[in-house]
């Protein structure tokens, strides 16, 4: 359980970031057999400048966009080695200049069975172990995927990743590699110009949105009624995609990010505890560079206690 | 021994997924298509920039017994049994539809060039648009296609008379099997020949820092028709020739249609402001302001009767301080405030800003499967492509004038809690052009394509309303677009009547 508030930070941050659609991600922490547990969380985040490609640059038309989420996040252990996490965001995000009308909604559920599937003793304090996931997202509801400001890209994803989890009496770090594949989206438009290499006069409103990869490195103090960790988080993307620019389709940019971040968590009692986290892109693609600060409330059981 | 197994099936799976190569976009193979007709009085057609169908002489071409042709011929036969499958390629994409696919190709150059000077925030400035390739805005981006398609279709009436004047038999009947279905017409001189001629040099006019995509398109479509077997050396080059000569009456006529001033380089737009005759004036919506899009288009000539289309003239609009446009404003700010999904939709479908070809470019898509479901051949479909996109031209061209005489602000600059589903277009509000094209296009479609005029009227109207939707457009800049859209489409089709095609 000790991984659900940074499992938690994960699932805000990516959800909400404006490029970046939303998907999940998940600690080396297992929940435990039969237990259970519920986050809510709330998160704001904003950026006044942005990346077409990797150049920074700023647009008086659209000012600051800032971004508001609440995220549920329910975590169930099936088996001692099996988890089985679900979440689901509600989204609002409005730019401070321009005309672009605010969005808000439902974004995207998504369901994710993590397994254990080695265990190892490293002399009489560390643990070591080896951990799979494989996940599926799609839109709760038909939001506007095609915008400058829109709460989410729409797509229907599957996600594969693999921890390796080192565990200390009272540090961890964990390290993960990921794989992210986005499946076709369709715009409200006819695509005319998507990319010069592949001009295609053919193209209907189906486009496809680019893989990618992830490698996210956390590591952390634990203790009983204290978590601190600080993580990096590197996006890249897997196959071929667009640059922002007018006419080309939002949903088909190349979107890749270098983001930091530290979370906190506080147990207040056997069933309760609060968290609260602040991260940052520190290098981007195609993408807000976004700050986001978040808080939240974590019910049931919290694995530390194991 | 499970933990193994599973862990094998993990690692397939993420194999997999990482492994499969997905399209980056889909394109469905189309079937050629079976033309229903083969128009053969189609070389008395009534033609368009050219005077009379005789300006072009065809000259007499070789008998079908000379040695000469009979060797062309031989050449063709062992050519097809010879295609390697680079040439079956080019072959099956230009069996596509000569017509079609210049006009897909004319469209992807206006969404290249579709570039509105833009505002870059490294250097503070407004990017000026480049002085080789003008911004393709709406009033470029229909030009464009006018002129194509009129270019392709007087090429193919002097090709149709050519043909059946000289009745050179087709190479079918010479017992070529050709690599793709081959219309029934004499094949001297060759259609696919004049069609890429002509497309390539006036798109080469249009757009002249593209000469040298478009003449190597231009090389490999007449010789796809070698390979295919569906022409000789010499059909082609009589193709060719009559095309050359087209082309240079057709850009004679661009270069004098007054489009090169459109672009108002003195500014003169901002006097016309000042002497708007209406109580509030427009000013450019965007940070910083710009100058609006091509001001003087209005005063290009028309392809129809400029004379019938001065007399369509809108309504005065109501002035701001009217009750009748305190409603129409409330309208536009209700429908921005509890703006529904489908209409988000519909304001993006029918949006079509830079970078893309343009609304008149999407009426051509759209009128793509309208040719291809009624099996057009290529002299027909050029036909219903130059009836159209001429409307179009002067559905844009009234538009423009009206614009710039009234110089209505939008919505946003007088209640700028109006949020927009689009960008708002940086020209004024009166009248709506995208309800001025859609409704030409949805009458002139209407007549050749009756079974479907129930879909073509309520796409035009979904399109009239796409701007209200989009919180861009007030109900009466749609609904005076419409009436002049429909007007200027009327005189398409009466025109189409006598124009010789039945």
């Amino acid at each position: 359980m000790r991984f659900l508030p940074l499992a938690i930070l994960f699932l805000t941050t990516l959800f909400v970031s404006h490029q970046a659609r939303a998907q999940w991600i998940i600690g080396g922490f297992m929940q435990g057999h039969r237990k259970a547990s519920l986050a809510i969380i709330g998160s704001q985040e904003s950026y006044s400048t942005y990346f077409i490609n990797k150049t920074e640059t700023k647009n008086p038309n659209l000012g600051t966009v800032t971004t508001q989420a609440l995220t549920a996040v329910g975590t169930y252990g099936l088996g001692y080695d099996l988890d089985l996490i679900v979440a689901a965001p509600y989204i609002r995000t409005e730019a401070s200049a321009g005309y672009f009308p605010k969005q808000e909604g439902f974004q995207d559920a998504s369901a994710t069975l993590r397994w254990e599937a080695y265990d190892y003793k490293l002399g009489k304090k560390l643990r070591l172990s080896w951990l799979f996931a494989v996940g599926y997202s799609m839109p709760i509801q038909n939001y506007v995927n095609d915008a400058m400001v829109a709460i989410g890209r729409g797509s229907k994803n599957w996600d594969g990743r693999t921890m390796l989890h080192l565990k200390g009496k009272s540090f961890f770090i964990t390290g993960q590699y990921g794989y992210i594949r986005r499946g076709q989206v369709t715009l409200d438009h006819v695509v005319n110009y998507y990319d010069p290499s592949q001009l295609n006069p053919n193209s209907g409103s189906k486009v496809n949105v680019p893989d990618v990869t992830e490698i996210i490195v956390r590591g952390g103090y634990v203790n009983t009624w204290l978590n601190l960790d600080v993580w990096g988080q590197q996006q890249t993307p897997y196959t071929k995609g667009t640059d922002i620019g007018p006419g080309i389709p939002f949903p088909t940019n190349a979107v890749g990010f270098t983001r930091v971040g530290a979370t906190a968590y506080l147990r207040l009692a056997k069933q309760f505890g609060l968290t609260a986290g602040y991260n940052t892109i520190i290098d981007g693609r195609n993408v807000g560079k976004n700050s986001q600060i978040n808080a939240g409330l974590v019910i049931g059981h919290w694995t530390a206690n194991n | 021994m499970r933990l193994f197994f599973v862990t094998i099936s993990l690692g397939a799976l993420l194999v997999w997924i990482v492994g499969c190569s997905e399209p980056t976009i889909d394109e469905g193979v189309l079937p050629f298509i079976v033309p229903t007709s083969t128009d053969a009085d189609g070389g008395s057609w009534k033609t368009v920039v050219l005077k009379a169908v005789t300006d072009i002489s065809v000259p007499q071409p070789l008998a079908t017994t000379s040695a000469a042709y009979q060797q062309e011929l031989a050449d063709v036969k062992n050519g097809v049994l010879a295609a390697t499958p680079e040439q079956n390629t080019a072959v099956n994409y230009w069996a596509y539809g000569a017509v079609l696919r210049w006009n897909q190709i004319a469209r992807q150059l206006v969404a290249k060039y579709n570039v509105a000077p833009g505002y870059d925030y490294a250097t503070g400035q407004t990017t000026p648009a480049e002085s080789a390739n003008p911004y393709a805005g709406p009033p470029y981006a229909v030009r464009v296609y006018a002129l194509l398609s009129a270019a392709q279709y007087d090429a193919l009436v002097v090709a149709w008379r050519a043909k059946f004047q000289y009745n050179r038999p087709s190479l079918e009947q010479q017992g070529v099997i050709s690599r793709a279905p081959v219309l029934d017409v004499p094949s001297y001189p060759s259609e696919d020949a004049a069609v890429a001629e002509v497309s390539c040099q006036v798109l080469a006019y249009l757009f002249p820092n593209e000469v040298a995509f478009l003449k190597a398109k231009a090389t490999e479509h007449k010789q796809s028709r070698i390979w295919a077997g569906a022409s000789v050396p010499s059909d082609v080059k009589a193709g060719e020739a009559l095309a050359a000569a087209l082309a240079t009456k057709v850009i004679d006529r661009a270069k004098a249609d007054r489009f090169g001033a459109a672009n108002d380089p003195t500014n003169t737009w901002q006097t016309a402001l000042a002497k708007a005759p209406y109580d509030q004036k427009w000013t450019s919506l965007e940070i910083p302001a710009r100058s609006p899009i091509l001001p003087l288009a209005g005063k290009v000539k028309t392809w129809y009767d400029s004379t019938s289309i001065a007399k369509i003239v809108p309504a005065t609009p109501p002035a701001t301080t009217s009750a009748d446009f305190q409603k129409a404003l409330s309208e536009v700010h209700d429908i921005a405030a509890a703006r529904t999904r489908d209409q988000s939709r519909i304001a993006s479908y029918w949006d079509n800003g830079p970078n893309t070809y343009s609304l008149s470019g999407l009426w051509n898509l759209l009128t793509e499967e309208f040719i291809r479901e009624n099996g057009q051949n290529e002299l027909r479909a050029a036909r219903t492509y130059s009836l159209l996109n001429r409307a179009m031209q002067d559905a844009t061209t009234a538009s423009w004038r009206m614009q710039y005489t009234y110089f209505v602000p939008r919505p946003s600059q007088i209640d700028p809690t109006i949020k927009t589903a689009t960008v708002i277009p940086n020209t004024p509000s009166y009248i709506s052009d995208r309800a001025a094209v859609s409704s030409t296009a949805a009458t002139l479609l209407s007549y050749l394509f009756p079974s479907d005029a129930t879909k073509l009227a309520a796409q035009a109207t979904e399109a009239s309303l796409s701007g209200l939707y989009a919180g861009t457009q007030y109900r009466f800049d749609n609904d005076e677009g419409a009436k002049l859209g429909t007007a200027i489409g009327q005189l398409a089709v009466a025109a189409a009547k006598v124009d010789g095609a039945k």
